[in-house]
Formats: structure tokens, sequence, C-alpha cells
């Protein structure tokens, strides 16, 4: 499995459709799916069967004034860290580019 | 050459850019877009002015829009920009205080853009690294990220070197450096 991350509008869709997997096998904006609440172990198991996943990078911004964003943004890395442990490839996106960190 | 220098605030992008430039041609024009309206404003240019000082830089104020900086002729030397996040602004928001349509606004500058790195033979450009933070809540500021997100994805794309610079050390992504 190929975790893409980057900030937003840094390519990540246009390089996950360039990679010729089927839309099926490819898990968009993983930062969506953690708005409410951690993925339960189920939905990131069913998660990291799929080829691609992409994530919007979020946490480097200033600390948020909203306690739920804050929440938000530290949940998201984490699964991030959680989900690039287990990945094959780490692909950080710079201005559309592929930087491959792992 | 064409080169995109990227970073985040602080990161030391035009302090490297400065350098690049300058081991690229005799012949500099800087490209400055900052609007001087506010007291801040003021103090961060001429913080970059103390930091470009004997370097034989030739200023060309573009605060509206790229258009006022094309040369008539091609020019020989190089151009550095700085930077991509003040560009789109002008552009974008206009004095009124509304929003231009951004793919409209994209467009435009992407126009620009080609005409003016048409004009010299080395362009340099200071891109920013703003979308990765929480997504801005306020739809001006969310559209500013997504133009200047995607106005850098379409110059790294056509640009021959990208650096991101990172504590003031540059990383190559793209391409190779002379």
């Amino acid at each position: 499995m190929i975790l893409i991350i980057g900030g937003i509008a840094s390519g990540k869709r246009s390089y996950a459709q360039s990679l010729g997997y089927p839309e099926e096998r490819i898990e968009y904006d993983l930062q969506d799916l953690l708005r409410d609440a951690p993925l339960d172990s189920q939905t990131l198991e069913k998660l990291m069967h799929k080829d691609v996943i992409t994530c919007c990078e979020v946490g480097m911004g200033v600390v948020p004034l909203d306690a739920n964003d804050r929440a938000w943004r530290e949940l998201v890395g984490r699964t991030c860290c959680e989900i690039a442990a287990r990945a094959d490839q780490v692909v950080r996106m710079v201005c559309g580019i592929p930087v491959r960190i792992k | 050459m064409r080169v995109l220098v990227v970073g985040g605030a602080g990161s030391g992008k035009s302090a490297y850019a400065e350098r690049l430039a300058c081991s690229l041609s005799a012949a500099r024009t800087y490209v400055a877009t900052m609007e001087s309206r506010s007291p801040e404003a003021r103090s961060r240019i001429a913080r970059h002015q103390r930091q470009r000082a004997g370097l034989g830089f030739q200023t060309l104020e573009c605060p509206m829009s790229l258009a006022e900086a094309l040369p008539e002729d091609v020019v020989h030397g190089v151009a550095l920009l700085e930077d991509v996040g003040n560009l789109v602004a002008n552009t974008l928001f206009l004095h009124d205080g509304s929003m231009q349509d951004p793919s409209k606004a994209l467009e435009l500058i992407k126009c620009e853009f080609a005409s003016f790195c048409h004009g010299y033979e080395h362009v340099v450009v200071v891109g920013n690294q703003v979308g990765s933070s929480k997504t801005p809540s306020g739809n001006e500021t969310l559209a500013w990220v997504r133009v200047v997100g995607a106005l850098c994805c379409w110059l790294a794309a056509q640009f021959d070197v990208v650096v991101e610079v990172t504590t003031g050390i540059p990383l190559v992504v793209k391409g190779r450096l002379p």
C-alpha cells in the first residue's frame, strides 16, 4: 500500500490517479474520515487493504483556536504515523512532485 | 534555467533564492510583489531590502500584477520573483475588498507567467508552502491557499529545478542545480 501525503492543492489526487490503480482501490482524503472519531480497528484493517491512501498534511500551521480542530489535527497526524509504519511506500507531494520518503 | 524555490514561513527560502540568482548571472532583476500598505508590510519589505543590499539587484515593483514586470524585449540575466503568495493575493483580491473568481485568477496569472518567463534568460520564483495546516476557515483564505498550491504545481511541472528549503537547508526535489 502507498500512502500519499501533502498539503492542500499539492497534487495528491493527480499523482494517485497516475499510478494506474482502479478507483475503488484508492481511498482519498483520509483526513475527512477522521472528522468525528478515530477509525475503529475494522475500518482501519479495510483501509490497509487498499492500494493507495491519500491524506492531507494538517499539522504544520498554528495551533487551532478550536479544541475540536486541535484534537482532529492530532488524530490525523497519529493515524498517518500508524498507516505509514505499515505502508510499503510513503510519498510526500511537494508542488505536484512526488518525494518518496519511505 | 527556471527554478522554483519553496518553503514555509521563515525557512530561509528568500536568502537561498537570492544566493542562487546571484550564481546564475551578474545582470539581476528583483521583482517585488508586496504592497506596502501596512506598517508590518513596510518592515518586511525593509528587511528584504537590507538582505539583498549590495547584491546588485535592480528592483522592479509590481504590486498589482505581473504584467507590470514584463520586459519589452528579451532581457539577459536573471529575474528573481518574490513571491507567489503575494502575487496570487494581488490578483485574487480586488481593491474594493471583493474576490475574483479563483479559476479565472489562476488562468490570468499563468498567462502572465508565460510572458514573464519568456523575457528572461534565468527565472527564480519563490513559492510558499501554505497548504499543510488545518483547512482554513473562510472561503477567501481557502481559495488563496488553493490557487497558491495549484500555481506552485503548475510552475514545478514546467520548471527545470524545484528546491524545497527547510531550516535554511535546500533539498532538490526535481532536476539538478548548475
